[in-house]
């Protein structure tokens, strides 16, 4: 089962057209992965997908329903959450206060939500964090918190920005692991990365989009011997290595 | 050897210790919650003791003038915070609220012989829809743009208030303002002849305020509004319809606010726009949530506590001599907080109570322990 059905997809600012025609649709438990050029509009097909922007032509099908004008909010409590390139903690509050207003979002009680926020804080191997000021951690914990407080409002496909992007190589591995772990517990995964060597470890799938465009789709293996992408992307020197 | 038994060691505290070090920590921390609450409902049991018994000690009338304006102000400031505070905009116009809660109650009881206290209500539900009807447009602004446009609306409001002398069939009459004679002295008009009750019954609107401020803060709500006020975006993302939240912040806020308007009419028995819509008014609640803290519960209350006291005083030696030298002085001590204390002097004061209280609690437990 399709979770999600993007058709046909336009997304344009004034004279600038940041997403061109894309089609793309990700399968029930699958991690599908995008990735492209700078400025090739990778975070805004994100964006038009989570609500933030309602598309200027097209269709987006989150579980079978046109969510085309639906509200980021809206779409957070039907299952679907993203986490941002440029991270946006609550600064001023705790690690745990962060990962509780996630929570929020399937329930009314606090104490159901801190509870929920603990488990989540678990089994990322953060609940020894719980108690800093989020605006104290370092980058790879507030890539972190992204994903924890992403993951507290229980979604059943997460949108994931750039999440390992100034992470050391140990922190990566770590990273790759913990979304594999989350796929096995049924969480349907977009992925945007940069870092070739994770997305090419993650991904069953992998889209490539250009100016907007997608230039091509298929398997790692696929992908990383396409000419096109490695004109565009990747470098000859991928290619050859 | 020697290499051997330099890698023991450490070893163990990068690897056992730290976590067992962590264990301990919180450990100490539960056994330490029971005398910590302890002392912290007592202490908060004798302040409010304290304030209740207040009015018995203190029997100079303007002293406790001085107080009943003091837990006005704090009143005001803390409903004001629930929007400035919890959901980070700066609104500079919330006399219009004390405006439309003292006018309505005072026409309402004036012309139609209505007891205030329902006039209080009726006025905090107008004083509500009018909140709801300047949030939604408003809050999609950013920064000082959202504070113009309060303080434009409450200046316009005032203008008009002041040139008006009818309003449809109520008697606003425009710049003299409205008196309410002191006749039917009793509960039921809201009048009294003494000071006292009225002492009292701020200060159970003060207590009450401060109880749903608390209880809001440890609501969802209280978390969407922080988390909107902070990174809006994120907050949407979150499943967080922050454009709601604020503008239940701002429902709730507005109708508390009316309420002060009431109290102060019937207090004063003298309602005149430039007194009770003007900016001066906006401001000092502003100056009093910045100074005490912004967001906290405490800093309303504090702000109040520390700068009525100055207003008043400031306005009794120097009135005649230096007229308005009590703004001078609330912006000199704005500048001095906004440069050392940036959220206000509650976070200090915070700090020394927890050193305060931890050392209570730990004397306390040693000595349960001997």
């Amino acid at each position: 089962m399709k979770i999600l059905e993007v058709e046909k997809m336009v997304m344009r600012f004034g004279g600038l057209t940041a997403v061109d025609t894309l089609n793309l649709n990700i399968d029930q438990g699958e991690i599908l992965g995008l990735i492209g050029p700078n400025g090739a509009g990778k975070s805004t097909a994100f964006n038009c997908i989570a609500g933030v922007h309602p598309p200027t032509e097209g269709t987006i099908k989150f579980n079978g329903e046109n969510t085309n004008q639906q509200k980021p909010w809206d779409l957070c409590k039907k299952g679907l959450a993203r986490t941002f390139q440029i991270v946006k903690p609550f600064a001023s509050k705790s690690v745990l206060y962060n990962v509780t207003v996630g929570a929020f979002a399937t329930t009314d009680k606090r104490a159901d939500a801190e509870d929920k926020a603990l488990a989540v804080l678990q089994t990322l191997n953060f609940e020894d964090k719980k108690e800093l000021k989020s605006g104290s951690l370092t980058i790879a914990d507030r890539k972190r918190l992204e994903i924890a407080r992403a993951l507290a409002t229980e979604p059943k496909l997460l949108l994931l920005d750039e999440v390992m992007a100034g992470l050391r190589p140990g922190e990566v591995d770590e990273m790759v692991g913990i979304i594999q772990g989350l796929r096995d517990s049924g969480i349907t995964i977009f992925v945007i990365e940069h870092i070739m060597r994770a997305i090419m470890a993650l991904s069953d799938r992998i889209v490539v989009i250009q100016f907007g465009k997608k230039i091509a789709e298929g398997t790692p293996g696929e992908i990383a011997s396409n000419e096109n992408v490695i004109k565009a992307y990747l470098g000859e020197e991928y290619g050859t290595a | 050897m020697t290499g051997n038994e330099s890698l023991a060691p450490s070893d163990n505290p990068s690897g056992g210790s730290a976590g067992h070090s962590s264990v301990s920590g919180s450990n100490t921390g539960h056994q330490g919650v029971s005398p910590r609450k302890k002392i912290e409902v007592f202490s908060l049991l004798g302040v409010v003791l304290i304030a209740f018994g207040l009015p018995l000690i203190m029997t100079s009338p303007t002293y406790l003038h001085i107080v009943i304006l003091i837990f006005f102000y704090a009143y005001l400031t803390t409903s004001w915070n629930m929007v400035g505070g919890f959901a980070g905009v700066l609104p500079l116009g919330h006399a219009v609220f004390v405006g439309i809660g003292a006018y309505t109650s005072t026409i309402l009881s004036l012309q139609y012989g209505i007891s205030p206290w329902l006039g209080m209500i009726v006025g905090g539900v107008i004083a509500m829809g009018t909140g709801v009807l300047i949030g939604l447009p408003t809050f999609k602004m950013r920064g000082a743009y959202f504070a113009l446009a309060t303080i434009a609306f409450a200046e316009g409001v005032r203008v008009m208030v002041e040139n008006l002398n009818f309003l449809g069939p109520f008697n606003l009459n425009g710049p003299r303002g409205l008196q309410i004679p002191p006749v039917n002295f009793g509960f039921a008009n809201f009048m009294f002849q003494g000071k006292e009750p009225y002492y009292y019954i701020i200060l159970i609107m003060l207590i009450g305020v401060i109880l749903l401020t608390w209880f809001i803060s440890r609501s969802k709500l209280g978390y969407y509004l922080n988390a909107g006020g902070e990174e809006p975006e994120a907050a949407m993302a979150l499943g967080v319809n922050v454009a709601r939240a604020k503008l239940i912040a701002m429902a709730m806020s507005s109708f508390l606010t009316a309420l002060a308007g009431t109290f102060y009419a019937q207090f004063s028995l003298f309602i005149h726009p430039k007194s009770i819509i003007s900016l001066d008014l906006s401001f000092e609640i502003a100056f009093i949530a910045l100074i005490g803290g912004r967001g906290s519960i405490a800093g309303p209350l504090l702000g109040a506590l520390l700068l009525r006291p100055v207003s008043d005083f400031s306005r009794i030696y120097f009135g005649d001599v230096f007229p308005g030298l009590h703004l001078v002085i609330f912006g000199v001590v704005l500048i001095l907080v906004m440069i050392y204390q940036p959220r206000g002097i509650q976070e200090p004061l915070t700090r020394v109570y927890n050193r305060l209280i931890n050392r209570l609690t730990k004397e306390g437990q040693a000595k349960e322990a001997s």
